[in-house]
């Protein structure tokens, strides 16, 4: 536990070393708040936004990163095992996603006069299993792609179309019909329905099973196909 | 006292035979060279020892444990040094001996290793901003926060300047004096004649020479390590 928590903080320090992780977590979505006047209804599908580019967009570069420099095999020459190097990956981006978030959350309160989230307890979980979900698709693109370039690439085309089909950097009543219809195979789509619902105070279930159920598929599939070296 | 020994190890890689048969014993508080060129098995063995591989024949006990079976319990007593292995980029000095400290149920203080090392200077520095020369003797030092009783050191100088070479070299004979054992892979022959008390010679994933510097030397009538290595590895052609 020792091993795994200064992991853990230590991954989460390199993620606030970095300008860009800072930059897109936290300085671009308080602009784009900026940009649409406070408008609070936009402030759940950026969170989703928030914890997207951090799963996706840098998640599987760090992680090929890892293997491909051979940090990962440097761990399992130690007692510990390196897997454990990945699960502190995630703890680390899911607190710098709720830093982001939050920071966001409370610009809107305070600067905009945005109304309190409706039910506080719904958000956490939403929360919780939209940036879980996220982090594990970009598992699974850090499994496939074998290098560290291809695998930012690929995060970055895989992330960017998404927040904007999905609802989360624009809203899909924004979209015409076809694009609004992809949205609906999008696994982010459920984060951002859940942290919406969330945020109105609508508690509904069937969004967050469907994050649950992707959480688990990519995990196994990355599992599966994850390369140590 | 044997604290490390290896029978008839074998490893292969699709058609490669990686290590063909390899056999030698290191005893306790030695320092025990694998030499010979890339691709003779020597990080492969090494592998072996550490559990990063699965030997596909033979027997490999270290410290009198399976490696293959026993990993994580063994790695709380062995140090490694892993060719090209790094770090992430923007981890700094400190935080690296701090965080690897952790791993240790027992380990060294990682201040002390950190000074004894000379990388106080360096505390802050992030490990992308660190020349070869530092880059590797980090390493070298992260090996030892466990305060291990085997150290197992793949290419310890290869891309260091002649400076920095001589200053690991002193190093490892500071581990040496504190009768740590020491398995030290390299293809430069001045450094396993300076170094190692015994030597194994591989060529195509066999030991083809096994002795102290001198014994080889004079049983293959040469003048050093380097001449002998050649005349062995032409024989074995």
């Amino acid at each position: 536990m020792k091993a795994f928590t200064a992991l853990a903080a230590t991954e989460l320090r390199l993620l606030f070393r970095d300008p860009a992780s800072l930059f897109f977590m936290m300085a671009f979505p308080l602009m784009l708040l900026v940009l649409k006047r406070g408008d609070s209804g936009a402030v759940p599908g950026y969170v989703a936004m928030i914890v997207a580019i951090g799963g996706m967009g840098a998640l599987p570069g760090i992680v090929a990163s890892y293997r491909e420099r051979k940090v990962l095999k440097r761990l399992a020459a130690t007692p510990i095992s390196p897997v454990l190097l990945l699960g502190a990956q995630l703890v680390a981006q899911v607190a710098a996603g709720l830093a982001g978030s939050v920071l966001l959350v409370v610009a809107a309160i305070t600067v905009f006069g945005a109304e309190a989230p409706g039910n506080v307890l719904m958000l956490a979980v939403a929360f919780l299993l939209c940036s879980v979900m996220v982090c594990s698709l970009g598992f699974v693109i850090a499994a496939v792609v074998r290098n560290t370039r291809g695998a930012s690439l690929i995060g970055m085309l895989v992330m960017f179309p998404m927040i904007f089909l999905a609802g989360a950097a624009v809203p899909r009543t924004a979209l015409p019909d076809s694009l609004r219809r992809i949205g609906d195979f999008l696994p982010l789509t459920p984060g951002v329905e859940a942290l919406g619902d969330a945020w109105s105070g609508t508690a509904a279930v069937f969004p967050l099973l469907i994050l649950a159920g992707i959480i688990v598929a990519a995990t196994a599939v990355a599992a599966a196909l994850f390369r140590w070296e | 006292m044997e604290a490390i020994e290896v029978t008839d190890l074998r490893k292969t890689y699709g058609s490669t035979r990686a290590v063909d048969g390899v056999t030698f014993t290191v005893r306790a508080g030695e320092t025990f060279g694998l030499v010979g060129h890339n691709g003779a098995g020597k990080t492969t063995t090494v592998e072996c020892l550490i559990g990063l591989k699965r030997p596909d024949a033979g027997t490999v006990r270290v410290l009198g444990e399976d490696p293959a079976r026993r990993r994580q319990a063994l790695a709380q007593r062995i140090g490694a040094q892993l060719q090209e292995s790094s770090l992430p980029e923007r981890i700094k000095v400190a935080e690296a001996l701090r965080m690897f400290g952790t791993f240790y149920r027992k380990g060294a203080d990682w201040r002390q290793v950190m000074e004894r090392w000379s990388l106080q200077p360096l505390a802050r520095k992030a490990f992308g901003d660190l020349s070869g020369g530092q880059k590797q003797r980090l390493m070298l030092a992260l090996a030892l926060v466990g305060d291990p009783e085997v150290v197992v050191l793949d290419e310890l100088t290869t891309g260091l300047d002649p400076i920095a070479r001589r200053e690991t070299w002193r190093l490892v004979g500071d581990l040496k004096a504190v009768g740590t054992t020491v398995v030290l892979v390299s293809h430069y022959f001045d450094e396993t004649e300076a170094l190692c008390d015994r030597v194994a010679v591989f060529a195509r994933g066999r030991v083809v020479a096994m002795g102290t510097p001198d014994d080889i030397v004079a049983r293959t009538g040469t003048a050093s390590l380097e001449e002998a290595y050649f005349a062995l590895e032409g024989a074995d052609r």
